[in-house]
């Protein structure tokens, strides 16, 4: 690529991300820091317990995501456990499903009166709300991120490490426990840092089990919410909340960065090292037991309590088979409303899948036309996925709520007229989750071998046609990738939606979320199972197109 | 008129010379190769030959025409030209005759001539009965040959060759060695091969360009380069010979940081002054006249053994006869045959 064509495409793809995403946020922080200003100390010390709830949660969250992650990823990534495999997929469910459902399975297993679980335990005996079923919720909701990490790094460890203290005499668990474990630990705290931060950005959760409590719960998305439901009085206040909530990321991944650095220096890079799994022995039969308890308890029962709730004539009614009706799938399945929430979903989801890949591919691009700079660019199509949801649609609404005028050469005007319109959800999708299109399609064309596209040039192809004919056909297994993995991200995305949905129109996230706040939580059950059908659905289609990818390869 | 012909390449990547004033005249129907040590610049001198570098300054013509210099820049699809990537660069999600095909359909070609020169090419490497195959099913030989397929399909003006057969096993290498010399005499294309193999250069090349550090240090025939090289560097490259640096004084030559003396034989021109000696290992002889060495090692290498002695911190090699020797005992060893390079 010559050096102005170069710059250009920099320039072409800069100006959307800095108009629709940076600039918003950067506008929302100005804002945010000169608050305390205007509103006095007193007010910011009075939402202090949002943020300590915020941190206590959050805390909690990561902290049970690892203290389950560490013996599971051992169990799964490095002994002869049996079905590790299906174990694997059922156990990152949790991060594939939106954590809001899970809030509401919980919701239906342990709330005090009505819950499963409480009716066979006796009333009262659990209460999922409050900070603790938040953070319990949570927790599990990002226990695969700590699973992968652990996978991630436990690959990466040199099995010789092991083998060599068997040799000095230490027995399989010993040498597990004090030569494997200690290295794959700073990953496994990433992974639970990661978590943190997912919690502590989730709003769906600490909204279903926190605000309706008695006493309520209030955290900082939370907090926002209701500040920018006031209207306008709220929103200085709001963004003084939103740039607290911020600052949490660049400290979190500060911690990531240098935990993973003590901790990379001692794993072996290159490629995967095939090591013997450690064989469980006499412990294979409680082993087993263990993690399929687990897993049952943990990932199959709370959607097993949202699906008989969609089955329950009315929740809280004693469980016989005359009490069970389709008349709640019937009636939310045909309902209008649904099928036009449906409809803007899909397409909404659709649009921001095609604007991922394409901005993601050209973020990949750049980010190798420019070498050093590249970095830059990876960092800015990146960020937003680390922007809580929360403050990202606050910014967007902020930055939107009036009309843009833009003069070009003093001739051709043209208005930015957004507010209220589903546009600026489609541009609240695609900047949260521009990620994963910069990020699979960057990984992919590293992988590349730049002398395949050399040689469709000294073959004859121009460049554009060389790009067309080689390296666009390799990567399109991962833009599929991408591109699913968005849409599915988008159709079952919650936050933002609620947030941002204009008056009169309805997408599934926003759908679900009104129907278990304010009216009928076996009308949302039903919803819920859709949105789970929908993401097997989408993994199943994933793990087809992984597979296929691979046999190129 | 000559087929190729650089003229002062000068590149650099940010502060670091890459190549530094390279001229170089490749004949018609001339296969020449670009030998060094890696980071010498051949690779480097090949890719701005085939249009995928830019040189800083210099002329670039192919057949004639400027496709690199001042104000000219031709992209790499309008230069003509087939290549052989090190890594063979055979896409995978093609089959081998679409690989082979892809040259010809860019040239809009109808379909059944571009079936029956994709046949003929890969009947050139005996590849006839894998057409349908994808990359992945190949070994890395087939896929060398699928590579070289298609880089002479279209009938390039030059065929360029990066280190085609180094990621190849000794046999298989030999082999294709041979196989691609039978090609070259049948189809007579201009052939430009870099590589870091002596052996390789010397076997094929009608002509060979050693580099080292991005300069141009002798362009001779193998035999020429091998019998009476131009630099030590080349002495030391191509003929695996000895390089010492010294002084001559005295008919002798006095190593430089260990004074080690060594008689010249009568027949060298030696001038007196600092001077760097460069002399074979077959041209040195044990016996009774001659240097005192400690023997270090002793090699056997089937046909001859070789001796290793330490001298200024490198080991001075010699190969001779098998002797009942051991490390660690004191041998006599003499220079049949050297060669001085005057220093400054």
């Amino acid at each position: 690529m010559n050096t102005s064509a170069r710059w250009l495409g920099l320039f072409a793809w800069l100006v959307p991300l800095v108009l629709f995403a940076m600039g918003p946020v950067v506008l929302l922080l100005a804002r945010g820091a000169g608050a305390p200003g205007e509103l006095g100390w007193e007010w910011l010390v009075s939402e202090a317990g949002a943020l300590g709830n915020t941190l206590a949660i959050s805390g909690g969250a990561a902290v049970l995501a690892l203290a389950l992650g560490t013996p599971l990823s051992l169990l799964l990534f490095r002994t002869d456990l049996p079905l590790r495999g299906a174990f694997t997929v059922l156990f990152t469910l949790p991060s594939a499903i939106p954590a809001f459902i899970w809030g509401m399975g919980w919701l239906s297993l342990a709330s005090p009166r009505a819950g499963y679980l409480n009716r066979l335990l006796g009333e009262g005996t659990l209460d999922i709300h409050g900070p603790v079923g938040i953070a319990f919720v949570e927790g599990l909701s990002g226990l695969p991120l700590v699973l992968l990490a652990g996978a991630a790094a436990l690959r990466r460890v040199d099995p010789a490490l092991e083998e060599a203290a068997r040799v000095c005499g230490a027995s399989p668990a010993r040498a597990l426990l004090t030569t494997t474990v200690p290295l794959v630990l700073p990953s496994l705290l990433s992974g639970a840092v990661m978590v943190f931060l997912m919690a502590a950005s989730s709003f769906g959760v600490p909204y279903l089990l926190g605000v309706s409590a008695s006493p309520p719960t209030r955290v900082l998305t939370t907090r926002i919410y209701e500040l920018v439901l006031l209207g306008d009085e709220g929103l200085g206040r709001a963004s003084a909340l939103a740039l607290a909530l911020l600052l949490l990321t660049p400290l979190s991944l500060l911690a990531t960065w240098a935990l993973g650095r003590s901790g990379r220096v001692r794993l072996s890079t290159g490629k995967g090292l095939a090591s013997r799994p450690l064989a469980l022995g006499r412990a294979r039969a409680w082993a087993t037991g263990g993690v399929a308890g687990t897993c049952v308890l943990l990932v199959l029962l709370p959607l097993a309590a949202i699906l008989l709730t969609s089955l329950q004539r009315s929740f809280g009614a004693s469980l016989t088979w005359e009490e069970l009706t389709l008349s709640h799938w019937s009636g939310v399945l045909l309902e209008p409303r649904t099928l036009r929430a449906t409809g803007l979903s899909l397409l909404l989801a659709a649009g921001a899948g095609v604007l991922v890949c394409g901005l993601g591919l050209a973020a990949a691009l750049l980010q190798r036309a420019f070498r050093r700079l590249g970095a830059g660019v990876e960092a800015i199509a990146v960020w937003p996925y680390a922007v809580p949801g929360t403050v990202l649609a606050l910014a967007l609404l902020l930055a939107f709520s009036r009309d843009w005028r833009f003069i070009l050469l003093d001739k051709v005007a043209f208005v930015l007229a957004l507010a209220h319109t589903p546009w600026l959800l489609l541009i609240a999708y695609a900047a949260k989750y521009l990620a994963l299109g910069t990020r699979n399609s960057s990984e992919a064309l590293a992988q590349l071998d730049p002398s395949l596209t050399e040689a469709a040039r000294i073959s004859g192809a121009g460049p554009l046609r060389a790009f067309i004919d080689v390296p666009l056909p390799l990567l399109r297994p991962t833009l599929t990738v991408a591109f699913i993995l968005a849409f599915l991200s988008c159709a079952t995305e919650i936050t933002m939606s609620v947030l941002l949905v204009p008056a009169g129109s309805e997408v599934l996230g926003k759908l679900l979320f009104d129907l278990q706040s304010y009216a009928d939580p076996a009308a949302a059950a039903v919803l819920a199972c859709a949105f789970v059908a929908l993401v097997v659905l989408g993994q199943a289609v994933l793990a087809l197109v992984a597979r296929r990818a691979a046999e190129v390869r | 008129m000559a087929a190729i012909s650089l003229e002062g390449l000068f590149k650099s990547y940010g502060a670091t010379p890459v190549v530094r004033g390279l001229s170089l005249e490749v004949r018609e129907g001339e296969l020449v190769s670009l030998l060094g040590p890696s980071g010498c610049g051949k690779t480097t001198t090949l890719r701005m030959l085939a249009g995928l570098e830019h040189p800083d300054t210099g002329v670039i013509r192919i057949g004639g025409e400027t496709v690199a210099g001042p104000g000219v820049r031709v992209p790499p699809e309008r230069r003509g030209l087939g290549m052989v990537f090190q890594g063979y660069a055979v896409w995978p999600h093609r089959s081998v005759e679409e690989n082979v095909a892809y040259p010809l359909t860019l040239r809009r070609m109808p379909k059944a001539e571009v079936a029956t020169k994709v046949r003929e090419a890969l009947r050139w490497v005996r590849l006839e009965a894998l057409a349908t195959r994808r990359p992945h099913e190949l070994s890395g030989g087939q896929l060398q040959r699928v590579a070289l397929a298609r880089a002479l399909v279209a009938g390039p003006r030059v065929l360029l060759l990066d280190e085609p057969l180094s990621n190849l096993d000794a046999a298989l290498r030999e082999e294709l060695r041979a196989e691609l010399a039978a090609l070259r005499a049948r189809l007579g294309t201009t052939l430009v091969f870099v590589t870091h193999d002596q052996g390789e250069a010397l076997a094929l090349s009608d002509r060979i360009a050693v580099m080292n550090q991005g300069v141009l240090e002798q362009v001779d025939a193998p035999e020429t380069l091998y019998r009476e090289p131009a630099t030590p560097f080349v002495a030391g490259f191509v003929g695996g010979a000895n390089v010492l640096t010294g002084e001559v004084r005295e008919g002798a030559f006095h190593t430089a940081r260990s004074g080690t003396v060594f008689q010249l034989p009568a027949d060298t021109l030696a001038r007196p002054g600092p001077a760097t000696l460069v002399v074979r290992p077959e041209d040195l002889a044990l016996g009774e006249l001659g240097t005192s060495l400690p023997l270090s090692a002793r090699l056997f290498l089937g046909h001859a053994t070789e001796y290793r002695f330490p001298v200024d911190g490198t080991l001075l090699r010699v190969v001779a006869p098998p002797l009942e020797v051991r490390p660690g005992q004191t041998l006599k060893v003499q220079l049949r045959k050297a060669r001085l390079f005057s220093v400054g």
